[in-house]
């Protein structure tokens, strides 16, 4: 069952979407959930996509192992809105997911420029 | 610790879970309107808007589903679920709901009541310090003796006795009797149990002469010293002295097998009693050195006896101590009886259980479409399980909760029931392992009979079960045919225990209808002892015996005798003894004889026939030919042949020119220690003839129209008319005797034949259930049969013989098991053998008319089947 856009956009690949919240929350410090969504989409060039409501699932998660807090607060429209601020423990997870990114995405390269 | 925190969140989130859905109900709103918004600020109509950006976002409830999920309460949700469902649907038919609690209730009920007196009796440890090294000394013993033992026994690291006697206590308003332990240091020691408040008699002032001290019991601290915390240091004047209260014990603490109120030094209270060493009246209790066995204790105890003996051989000569565990003392007979007992009402249970499990499936069979339909709309077969579980599991727990009250009402039935053995136990009552007991034996039962059904659910084929109308499928069948199995075997379990019930119904009749040689009816007895101090000699015990006898007889209506033991009075005096004209027997080999002493019209009194000769008459006194009579048994074991009169008898081993007795009448059998014991040869002396002055002691018989508490008040006047300072104790009428004596048999045979009334209606539920539900079941087939023509009589007939079969198989099957059960009930019965045909005869057919009165009910519904209705509600 696909519940992704049907316009043209790239899936996020599987398991990169803790370091893309991970990430995206160290960068701008609190956010709210629509906010995650945009920045990085924005921040991709619209790339890539987030089935935006998957991120909810993957908050809860991540609240639940301690990596991120969430505490209400108030939007720039004056409405109210749940906000998520990373821990010392997500920021330690934020450079694990990082450099098994990067291991991974190293290995992936070296297949396929190896000739 | 990071799982910790991980562990606390989780819960944090159980805790507010409503909030938590608000919560995230709400971020998602946002998030939904505020993508809303951003289309519909980029030119987009308002539908489209809202329609990409749900598109956007995927499936709100699913995600919402899995936000729940991640935090692992799914399984809470759902039990949560199943319980509020399965609360409402048996809400929804109340009438099942009732039938399955109180099955169940009655049969865990009965279950707790008796697990409460096995848990009380039988494993919970003695209320003293290292219960298991204590043990008593039978048969009682005197206080130099206990002296002379707590010095020379090797084995022992403490002991010591008491005796328990009523004394006046004069408290704030009048005087009132309390229990007070007579004790020698030694005794509180020995059952190692520390005082609540102050301390014990020390050895050093348990001398003649030592100062009155008083160890108060818990009890009469709280009703006679307003459980004052400073009550060490008060004064009370008990039976005529002031004591001190040095100490208060533990409302735990009790003598073993006996209640007492307060404690005070023997030898300071008794000195003269406490001096006389052929004085057994202690009960002793010695505890065992560390690593020293029974076996070597009783080793130990032997060569005491033997040195006692040779020491003291006018008072010790037949010494023979032995040592019983005390936990063993104390249990004694009843263990048997109760494992019986917990055997019968564990049966009680397991028909309750097969009760429950028969509705249960009846349930689950009726309920089979909305099941299926379940199963067709995606709910896993585990999950369907867990519901049927969840159900049987929720009724068992009620269930269990009923039972509890049914076994509060129990335990206390029980304990006014209880016999004299289990009275000796204060432990009674419900604990927590008692609860613990039953809400595992629910929540068991509520699972493993809860398993048929939900399995049989389970295993619905859909396609199969939905195109059926709900009639004889291959589930339903199966489920009749288990149903039958558990009728059948809850019938067999229901005779076995009708049959446990009839013998000892049959063997208590046989005790009650025994003849105890004498008529119990309108006879009082109390007991009498003379102090040593001044009733030293023989002719001085007489001449008070006479002198009260004559008061006694003199009151209008009344007719007073005294021998030295009542019958059923729990004591007995044995001597050894040589007939005149007879081989000699080897010195100690001589046969032994009850021995009792006899003033007034002792056999007239107590309405004992005489067989032969004639009776004691006032001339047969002091100064006078020694005079006899002996007993049928005995004359029956020693002079078949032979008329017994004018034959003559010594004591053996007296010392001196032979003292013979002719004996001169023969007196009917006594059952003197008990209705189902035998009676042994007894010869009957005149107190007055009497040589052994140690025998101070008496027993009043009393017969009188009205035997009243003014009457005990009247003689007790009499008495201390007498002599103003003779205690009066042990004040029971014949028959109260006899009833205690049958207390035991009594409590079995009530108990079990409650069990066994339980068994028989539990059973006939169940089988009246499962008729009615073939019954129910076969409308359809009954209505063609009858539209065909078949006569009620052949309807009736019809759903009787289904009936009768089961009734058949459940008799068969619980007459085999019977015969191989009720053996173990053998040291139970009086009289009757554990296979007794008649009793087994009886009780089945007695299940047969249940049975098939169940089966009636059913059946003439079956006849009143309109065949119109029938066939038209197809």
């Amino acid at each position: 069952m696909s519940r992704g856009d049907p316009l043209h956009r790239d899936e996020i690949p599987p398991g990169t979407l803790y370091l893309l919240i991970l990430k995206t929350l160290a960068r701008s410090g609190e956010m709210h959930g629509y906010e995650i969504a945009n920045s990085i989409q924005r921040i991709s060039d619209d790339v890539l996509q987030v089935e935006e409501g998957s991120l909810y699932p993957a908050l809860q998660r991540m609240l639940i192992k301690g990596w991120v807090t969430a505490e209400w607060g108030t939007t720039a429209g004056n409405r109210r809105a749940r906000y998520y601020k990373l821990t010392a423990a997500g920021r330690k997870q934020l450079a694990v997911e990082m450099s098994q990114f990067e291991r991974v995405i190293g290995a992936i390269t070296r297949v396929i420029e190896a000739v | 610790m990071n799982w910790l925190r991980e562990v606390v969140r989780r819960f944090r989130m159980l805790v507010h879970r409503s909030q938590f859905d608000a919560d995230l109900e709400e971020e998602m709103h946002l998030h939904l309107e505020l993508r809303q918004q951003e289309h519909l600020d980029s030119g987009m109509t308002a539908d489209s808007a809202r329609a990409a950006a749900r598109r956007r976002f995927g499936n709100a409830t699913y995600l919402k589903e899995e936000s729940r999920i991640a935090w692992g309460w799914e399984w809470f949700e759902n039990l949560a679920q199943d319980v509020r469902y399965g609360a409402r649907m048996l809400r929804k038919s109340p009438g099942f709901t009732a039938v399955a609690i109180l099955t169940l209730a009655l049969g865990i009920g009965a279950n707790t009541a008796i697990f409460s007196v096995i848990n009380g009796v039988l494993l919970s440890p003695l209320p003293y310090k290292n219960p298991q090294q204590l043990v008593v000394m039978r048969p009682n013993d005197s206080p130099p003796n206990v002296r002379d033992i707590q010095r020379q026994a090797r084995a022992f690291s403490e002991g010591g006795g008491i005796n328990v006697e009523k004394m006046d206590y004069m408290g704030a308003t009048e005087p009132v009797q309390v229990r007070v332990g007579l004790i020698n240091a030694g005794f509180l020691e020995t059952l190692g149990v520390q005082p609540m408040l102050g301390r014990i008699i020390s050895p050093g002032e348990d001398v003649q002469g030592g100062p009155r001290l008083a160890i108060v019991s818990n009890h009469f601290w709280q009703n006679y010293l307003g459980s004052d915390p400073h009550a060490v240091g008060y004064t009370i004047q008990l039976g005529g002295n002031s004591y001190t209260v040095i100490g208060v014990m533990p409302a735990s603490f009790s003598p073993p097998a006996e209640h007492a109120d307060v404690f005070v030094s023997l030898v300071v209270r008794d000195p003269g009693a406490s001096a006389e060493r052929d004085l057994h009246f202690m009960h002793t209790y010695w505890r065992l050195k560390e690593g020293v066995t029974l076996a070597q204790a009783q080793a130990d105890m032997a060569a005491i006896d033997r040195r006692l003996a040779e020491q003291y051989p006018a008072e010790e000569k037949e010494r023979k101590s032995q040592l019983v565990p005390l936990h063993e003392w104390l249990v004694g007979d009843v263990r048997s009886a109760l494992l019986v007992l917990f055997g019968a009402v564990g049966l009680v249970l397991l028909i309750s259980c097969a009760n429950f499990a028969s509705l249960l499936m009846m349930r689950a069979v009726a309920e089979r479409r909305e099941l299926v339909i379940r199963a067709a709309l995606g709910a896993g077969r585990g999950r369907l399980i867990r519901k049927t579980l969840t159900e049987s599991a929720l009724l068992s727990v009620l269930g269990g909760a009923a039972g509890l009250l049914f076994a509060k009402l129990g335990t206390s039935m029980l304990l006014t029931l209880r016999p004299e053995e289990l009275a000796r136990l204060s432990g009674i009552h419900m604990d927590t392992r008692v609860l613990l007991f039953v809400f595992v034996v629910s929540v068991l039962t509520g699972i493993v009979f809860g398993m048929a059904p939900a399995w049989i659910a389970a295993r619905a084929d859909v396609a199969e079960a939905l195109k059926e109308s709900g009639r004889s499928t291959t589930a339903s069948t199966m489920g009749h045919s288990i149903r039958k199995i558990l009728v059948t075997s809850e019938l067999a379990v229901a005779l076995v225990l009708l049959v446990g019930a009839g013998l000892l119904i049959k063997g208590f009749s046989r005790l009650r209808s025994i003849n105890p040689g004498f008529n119990s009816a309108n006879v009082m007895t109390m007991y009498l002892q003379l102090p040593k101090t001044r009733y030293g000699e023989i002719p001085k015990q007489t001449q008070f015996r006479r002198e009260l006898l004559t008061r006694l007889n003199s009151l209008p209506g009344v007719q007073a005798a005294m021998v030295t033991d009542i019958p059923l009075g729990r004591n007995y005096v044995g001597h050894r003894f040589v007939i005149a004209g007879r081989p000699p027997v080897a010195v100690g080999g001589e046969p032994k004889v009850q021995t009792l002493s006899v003033m007034g019209d002792y056999f007239h009194v107590m309405q004992i026939p005489l067989r032969a000769g004639r009776d004691f008459t006032p001339l047969d006194r002091e100064g006078q030919p020694l005079s006899a009579i002996v007993n049928e048994e005995m004359v029956r074991e020693f002079s078949p042949h032979e008329n017994p009169i004018g034959m003559r008898i010594r004591w053996a081993g007296d010392t001196g020119p032979p003292q013979w007795m002719t004996i001169i009448g023969v007196a009917g059998d006594v059952k003197h220690s008990g209705l189902n014991q035998p009676t042994d040869p007894a010869v009957y002396t005149p107190f007055s003839q009497n040589d052994e002055a140690w025998r101070r002691f008496m027993t009043l018989a009393i017969r009188a129209r009205d035997v009243s508490p003014r009457l005990v008040e009247e003689v007790k006047k009499q008495i201390w008319s007498v002599d103003g300072q003779i205690p009066v104790s042990d004040v029971h009428t014949m028959d109260d005797l006899i009833a205690v004596s049958l207390a035991q048999q009594r409590f079995n045979m009530l108990l079990l034949g409650l069990f066994a009334a339980l068994a028989l209606i539990l059973a006939a539920v169940g089988i009246y259930g499962a008729m009615a539900y073939a019954v129910n079941q076969r409308t359809h087939e009954i209505g063609i049969r009858t539209a065909l023509g078949a006569q009620r009589r052949d309807v009736l007939r019809l759903v009787v013989r289904d009936g009768a079969k089961i009734a058949l198989f459940g008799i068969a099957s619980g007459i085999a098991g019977a015969l191989a059960l009720t053996r173990l009930m053998a040291s139970l019965l009086f009289e009757v053998k554990p296979t007794d045909p008649a009793t087994f005869a009886g009780v089945a057919i007695l299940l047969a008319l249940v049975a098939l009165a169940a089966c009636y009910i059913p059946a003439r519904r079956a006849m009143r089947v309109d065949p119109m209705v029938a066939l038209r509600y197809e």
